[in-house]
C-alpha cells in the first residue's frame, strides 16, 4: 500500500520541513516512510535532517545527463528513507520537473506513506507537481491571515488536481493563543480534520541547528507530542488498490503518448 | 558601533535590496550585510549601511555614515536604485554582545520594508523570527473576522480555482484536473470533521 501526501501551505516559513520530518519519524513507527524534498527552487530538507554533504540528490535524478539511479538518492536516516534535494540554482534551472513523476512512481513501489515537502509557491509547474501527484495534502498554517489565506489557495489549487486535504496542522502557535476557536472556523473552509495545534518551541530552532528532524531531537518538547498527535490522526489510506505507480505514471499529460 | 569582522561571503550590486534580504533569509545566516547605494556614489557621497543578522533575521541596523542605529539608521540609507551588497559571516556568539545595543535594533521585518518596501518579505521575515522578537499582538480578532466573511473567502477560492485552471492548460496538466471542479470546492455547510 501507499498513499502520497504533499505537506504543503503556499507560504514560505509556516513550518512544511520541520513537519514533513516530524510526521515522517512518527509515522515510522507504525509504517514505511519515504520522505522527499520535493521543493527543488529552494530545498533545505537536506538541512534539517544532516545531509548537507549528501553526495546525490534529487536534482540527481531530475537531470537527465546525470544518469543517477533513484535508490542512490535514498538515505536511511532516522528511521525514514529522504530523498534530499540540492540547493544548486543551477541543477535546479537543469532539472526537468516532469521527471518527478517517475521518481515518485519508482518510489512509491516500495513503502506505505510518502510525504512530500512541498514549495511555497504555486508559480510554476515543479511548484504544483508535489500536489498534483499527492493523493491528499496536509495543509501547514500559522494562526494568521496571510497564512489561512495561501492555505485556501494552495487547497483549492490541489482540489482542481484532485487531490483532497487529509487535515491541517496549526503550527507555531503561541501560549497565548488559543486556536480552538479559530480551527472550528477554519473546519468550514479546509477539508479533513485539525491534525494538531503545534505550539512556538525552540527545540525546534535548535533540532534544524543540529541538523537533526525534531521528533529526534527533542522528543519530549511539546512540539513533538503533537506532532504525534497529528500522525496518529492522519488516516493512511491504501490507495483502494489503485496502481499509484500507474496514476503517477499518467499525472504529465504532455508526455503521455 | 562595534561589530566583530565577519567573513566575506559574497559582494555584488543588486538593483534590489529585496533580493539579498530574501537570500539571507532562506540560508539562516549569522552575520552582517553592508549596503552602499550605488547612486549616491556618483555624487560624490557615500552613503553606508550595515545591518546584522541572528539566523537569517534582521537585528540591528547602523549607518555608519550619519552614525544612526535603528529605523532611523535604516533610513539613512534606504535609498533606490542599485546597491552594493557585502555579505558576512560571523559566529554567533561574537556577535551577541552587538546586538545587546537596544538602540539600534529594529523589528525583524524592518529592513524589508524600509529598504525594500517588500511588505510580504517583512511579513515572511517576522514569521521566521523567534517568537520573542515577534511583534506584539498577532492579531486574533483580525483573524476571526477574516474567517467569518464567508463571501471573501469564497472569493479567495473561486480566484484560486480560476488560476489554478489557467495555468494548468499553460502548463499542459490540463488532462489531471479533476472534472468536477466548483462542485467539489463548494464551502461545506458545516464543520468537516471525518
Ligand atoms: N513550532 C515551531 N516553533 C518554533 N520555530 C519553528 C516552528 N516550526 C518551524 N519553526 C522555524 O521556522 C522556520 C521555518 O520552518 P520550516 O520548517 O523550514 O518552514 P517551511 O519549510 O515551510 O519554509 C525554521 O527556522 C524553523 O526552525
Ligand atoms: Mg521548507
Amino acid at each position: 500500500m501507499v498513499e502520497a501526501f504533499a505537506v504543503a501551505s503556499g507560504k514560505g516559513g509556516t513550518g512544511k520541513t520541520t513537519s514533513t520530518l516530524a510526521l515522517g519519524m512518527a509515522l515510522a513507527e507504525d509504517y514505511d516512510v519515504t520522505v522527499i524534498d520535493a521543493d527543488t527552487g529552494m530545498a533545505n530538507l537536506l538541512f534539517h535532517a544532516g545531509l548537507d554533504d549528501a553526495d546525490v540528490t534529487l536534482h540527481d535524478l531530475l537531470i537527465d545527463e546525470r544518469d543517477a539511479a533513484v535508490s542512490d538518492a535514498v538515505y536511511e536516516r532516522f528511521g525514514m528513507s529522504v530523498v534530499p534535494c540540492g540547493t544548486s540554482l543551477a541543477a535546479f534551472e537543469a532539472a526537468d520537473p516532469g521527471r518527478l513523476r517517475d521518481v515518485v512512481a519508482e518510489l512509491a513501489a516500495d513503502t506505505d506513506v510518502l510525504l512530500l515537502d512541498s514549495p511555497a509557491a504555486l508559480g510554476s509547474k515543479s511548484a504544483v507537481l508535489p500536489v498534483v501527484l499527492a493523493d491528499r495534502i496536509v495543509v501547514v498554517l500559522q494562526p494568521t491571515v496571510p497564512s489561512l489565506s495561501d492555505g485556501l489557495k494552495v487547497q483549492e489549487y490541489a482540489h482542481s488536481y484532485g487531490t483532497d486535504t487529509a487535515g491541517v496542522v496549526f503550527n507555531r502557535v503561541r501560549p497565548d493563543e488559543n486556536v480552538d476557536a479559530i480551527a472550528e472556523q477554519a473546519g468550514r473552509y479546509f477539508g479533513g480534520q485539525t491534525l494538531a495545534s503545534v505550539p512556538e518551541s525552540d527545540a525546534v530552532r535548535a533540532a534544524r541547528r543540529e541538523g537533526k528532524p525534531l521528533l529526534a531531537h527533542a522528543p519530549d518538547d511539546p512540539a513533538a507530542d503533537a506532532f504525534r498527535e497529528a500522525a496518529a490522526r492522519l488516516d493512511v489510506r491504501d490507495g483502494d488498490g489503485r496502481d499509484v505507480a500507474e496514476r503517477f505514471k499518467s499525472a504529465v499529460a504532455p508526455e503521455r503518448i | 558601533m562595534r561589530i566583530p569582522r565577519g567573513e566575506l561571503r559574497r559582494s555584488r550590486v543588486v538593483d534590489d535590496a529585496a533580493a539579498v534580504l530574501r537570500a539571507v533569509l532562506d540560508e539562516e545566516l549569522t552575520g552582517y550585510v553592508v549596503f552602499e547605494p550605488q547612486d549616491a556614489l556618483l555624487l560624490g557621497e557615500t552613503t553606508r549601511g550595515v545591518v546584522t543578522f541572528e539566523d537569517g533575521v534582521p537585528v540591528l541596523a547602523y549607518d555608519t555614515e550619519r552614525e544612526v542605529g535603528g529605523r532611523d539608521g535604516l533610513e539613512g540609507f534606504a535609498v533606490t536604485g542599485p546597491t552594493r551588497a557585502a555579505v558576512h559571516a560571523v559566529d554567533a556568539d561574537a556577535l551577541a554582545d552587538a546586538h545587546e545595543v537596544e538602540e539600534f535594533r529594529v523589528p525583524p521585518g524592518e529592513p524589508a520594508r524600509v529598504l525594500a518596501g517588500d511588505e510580504r518579505l517583512a511579513e515572511r521575515t517576522t514569521d521566521a523570527a523567534p517568537a520573542a522578537r515577534r511583534e506584539e499582538g498577532r492579531d486574533r480578532s483580525a483573524v476571526e473576522a477574516f474567517l467569518a466573511d464567508a463571501d471573501a473567502i469564497e472569493e479567495i477560492r473561486s480566484e484560486a480555482r480560476e488560476e489554478a485552471r489557467a495555468r494548468a492548460s499553460e502548463w499542459g496538466l490540463d488532462d489531471v484536473l479533476a472534472d468536477d471542479v466548483g462542485d467539489s470546492a463548494a464551502i461545506e455547510p458545516g464543520p468537516d470533521s471525518r
